[in-house]
């Protein structure tokens, strides 16, 4: 593939964008509560840095970035596999609506009225990461599209930047490769920052908050939590055993944790809720 | 000569009766058979006019006039050749028939009597209308002996039966068939022992056992569901007396009694494969239905694996049963009821490949895919079932070590104990609980109940879902043997939910 074309885009919403540094967030559209929280408190705090967030409007990442971008009062960019008029998947109806009344865009290299089709997303792919300067990649198995779109980024030579995740994770094998190959390391949107090199431009600024991606865990009043992971499920039957209690009643004291959302219902079993902090200092 | 012999004709767990009457006539040597007979029927007359050849007797040479009445009922089936053949036999040899007393048999050529289907049914219907005696194949004799104050006379041959008749020779009367309950030793063929690891399936059964609750389980290929379906006979109490007798009549109907042990107290276990159709699963078949294996399950367990592979309209067919536990079915013949009380247990995939939330191997379906296939499982089934639990697969080591799960002899006896608790109770299972008798017989403590209210107000629980809690919640605490439902109680019937089927 070959640079795509930007000048001949469909577009609704605010176009051309505001000159201000760009960032795409892309990965899995199934992702684990952590990846999910992840992109959401990036897509946020890079809002609050005054970056535009870019994904692609997909389920998973691409919600959860463009969510954190709107909750953290920003602009946000939808580059899509469809015509600007066809949102897919419908159940994001809402979001590219939020995402226009907030003063960001939908885009598309394809006509309107283009139906998803699977050839499509790659091409979006390359534009996605054409229309950034840096791609975060926040989640991706092996195969993911978001490896597409970083490795757009290296053709086009744009920064490429990912997350790390627990080794253990299939949904991290492809974030680690890249980390391996020399993508930059991302632990907060201040590492995103510097690599744009905004320096004293940005408005408000993460680098004064120590807490980093700033998640915060209910007490943890049973010790069940602690033996949770925020991205492999563990069923209660793994709990029961690891604390010699009755299935029964570790299942009783999960549903009340659940109650509280200190934890959550992922697959067949339960991770680790992660929450925002409350207010980052 | 005219002699008239009674037999009778299944229509489901009922019959109508059907007289036989022979006349021989001067005239051209003819065997007129009148009477609305189906074409299994109309063949009986070769049948019998060569049984009655072999067994030494002779066939009139005159015109013989054989009218099965009432003449407006379709006679179907081979069950008509015996008292066809006894009533020319009395006809030729200028005899009566012997009165309250009714026949069953197909005939072969040599004369010998042979097997038919529910002849159970059909005795015990018999003796309903005041019968005193029934002669049926020796073969079936036992099962006819099932019901208590009819006089069963086991039939091998027509030469024995009209000897019998004629010439007063004797044929000995089957004993009565005693029901003896026995704690069979076939159920524990699985057994609780032999699952290794899940804990919580296991629980779950054992709460779906001890209520009559329907049960889902959602789990990756090779989790081990159907072993965990297969063991939930083995921890059910021993069938009741009327129940074996149910299921027995059922079984008697498809000609599937063994002869040496009609009353089986084992729980049916019924897993028809997902290409069922519906006539298979519901019940069906020309002119009057035959039971399906809703009703064999009756009393038991009927086992869907590969739930959504099941066709939508097979599975829209159950809800009915589900509700009522009966179904009722319309054919050309008329309508049949037939019981159809079982204990469902599903399963499924998580999604069409079958590795969605598999530690160790990676889903490939789109979560479109994802969708469709789970929303093939939603809705009205769902809705009736009301625990559902995620199966993970279990690790290789842990296949290979020695299993470290309770048996099922003393998961039994838990489930046994709460089934009384709530037969006395409420005369029902707490499966069976309606809303309103739920609220008179189970009673929440307030903070059960304030939690309840709350996971209802934050989780958009429906009214249906908010019963179903309730009533698993009243079967975990009969477990424990506790009269007021806890806190602990409604939190565990809460966990029994699937994160990804809506529910």
């Amino acid at each position: 593939m070959s640079q795509p074309d930007l000048e001949h885009l469909h577009v609704r919403g605010c176009w051309p964008l505001p000159a201000r540094p760009r960032v795409a967030i892309v990965g899995s559209r199934r992702p684990s509560p952590y990846g999910e929280a992840v992109a959401e408190q990036l897509g946020s705090d890079l809002a609050k840095s005054n970056v535009i967030v870019v994904s692609g409007l997909a389920l998973g990442i691409d919600a959860a970035a463009h969510r954190g971008a709107l909750n953290g009062g920003g602009l946000t960019v939808a580059v899509m596999g469809t015509g600007v008029d066809v949102v897919y998947p419908a159940a994001h109806l809402r979001l590219a609506e939020e995402i226009l009344a907030a003063g960001g865009a939908l885009v598309s290299q394809f006509p309107d009225g283009t139906n998803p089709r699977r050839q499509n997303f790659p091409a979006r792919n390359w534009t996605m990461a054409a229309l950034s300067d840096v791609v975060v990649v926040v989640e991706a198995g092996e195969g993911s599209g978001a490896l597409i779109t970083a490795d757009a980024a290296i053709h086009l030579h744009k920064e490429v930047m990912a997350v790390p995740g627990s080794i253990f994770s299939a949904l991290s094998v492809g974030s680690h490769s890249l980390l391996r190959d020399g993508a930059g390391l991302v632990q907060n949107a201040r590492d995103v920052v510097a690599v744009l090199g905004l320096g004293g431009e940005v408005l408000d600024d993460p680098l004064s908050t120590p807490n980093r991606l700033g998640f915060a865990l209910l007490p943890d009043r049973d010790g069940i939590v602690a033996h949770l992971s925020d991205v492999l499920a563990a069923s209660a039957a793994d709990i029961a055993r690891k604390l010699q209690l009755p299935v029964a009643e570790v299942l009783g004291r999960l549903t009340a944790l659940e109650l509280d959302g200190a934890v959550r219902r992922h697959g067949a079993g339960y991770v680790r809720a992660l929450r925002r902090g409350k207010e980052r200092a | 000569m005219l002699a008239s012999v009674d037999s009778c004709l299944l229509a489901g767990l009922e019959a109508r009766l059907v007289e036989v009457q022979a006349d021989s006539a001067n005239g051209d040597s003819h065997f007129f058979l009148v009477g609305l007979a189906a074409t299994s029927v109309k063949e009986a007359r070769e049948r019998v006019r060569s049984a009655i050849r072999n067994s030494g007797l002779a066939f009139p040479g005159r015109r013989l006039t054989v009218n099965l009445a009432p003449a407006e009922l379709r006679k179907e089936g081979s069950a008509l050749d015996l008292p066809i053949a006894v009533a020319i036999a009395l006809t030729q040899l200028g005899k009566a028939p012997p009165s309250r007393s009714a026949f069953l048999g197909e005939l072969a050529l040599d004369g010998a009597v042979r097997h038919v289907d529910g002849v159970l049914v059909a005795a015990r219907w018999l003796r309903k209308r005041g019968y005193e005696r029934v002669f049926v194949p020796a073969a079936d004799a036992a099962e006819a002996a099932l019901v208590g104050g009819l006089e069963v006379i086991p039939c091998t041959s027509l030469g024995q039966v009209v000897a019998h008749l004629v010439r007063a020779e004797i044929i000995e009367a089957q004993r009565p068939t005693e029901p003896v309950v026995e704690q069979d030793t076939e159920a524990t063929e699985f057994d609780l022992a032999e699952v290794h690891g899940q804990e919580e399936a296991r629980r779950a059964l054992e709460v779906a056992a001890g209520g009559g609750h329907h049960l889902l389980m959602s789990g990756s290929p090779g989790a081990g569901k159907t072993m965990l379906a297969r063991c939930l006979p083995g921890i059910l109490p021993p069938l009741e007396l009327s129940e074996a007798f149910e299921v027995a009549q059922i079984r008697s109907l498809l000609g599937d009694l063994a002869s040496n042990k009609p009353l089986d107290w084992t729980r049916p276990f019924r897993a028809p494969h997902h290409g069922v159709s519906m006539a298979g699963l519901i019940g069906g078949g020309a002119g009057l239905a035959l039971p399906g294996e809703i009703s064999r399950a009756t009393h038991g367990v009927l086992f869907l694996d590969e739930l959504a592979e099941f066709q939508a309209s097979v599975l829209q067919a159950l809800r009915q049963p589900l509700e009522s536990g009966r179904v009722s079915i319309t054919r050309s013949g008329g309508a049949v009821v037939y019981p159809a009380r079982f204990m469902l247990v599903a399963a499924t995939n998580p999604c069409p490949c079958g590795w969605a939330g598999d530690g160790q191997r990676n889903c490939r379906c789109t979560p479109s895919l994802i969708d469709a296939y789970q929303r093939r499982l939603s809705g009205p089934l769902l809705d009736r079932i009301d625990l559902k639990v995620g199966v993970k697969r279990v690790s290789l080591d842990e296949l290979a070590s020695e299993p470290k799960g309770e048996p099922s002899a003393p998961v039994r006896e838990r489930v046994v104990h709460a089934r009384r608790i709530q037969l006395e109770r409420q005369g029902c299972l707490n499966a069976q609980l309606k809303p309103a008798r739920l609220r008179q017989l189970a009673g929440l403590d307030p903070v059960a109940r304030r939690t309840l209210e709350r996971w209802a107000e934050q989780k958009g629980l429906t009214a249906r879902g908010f019963h179903r809690a309730w009533r698993v919640a009243r079967t975990s605490a009969d477990l424990e043997g506790s009269d007021q439902i806890a806190e602990r109680h409604i939190l565990e019937a809460l966990g029994y939910r699937l994160h990804d089927v809506a529910a």
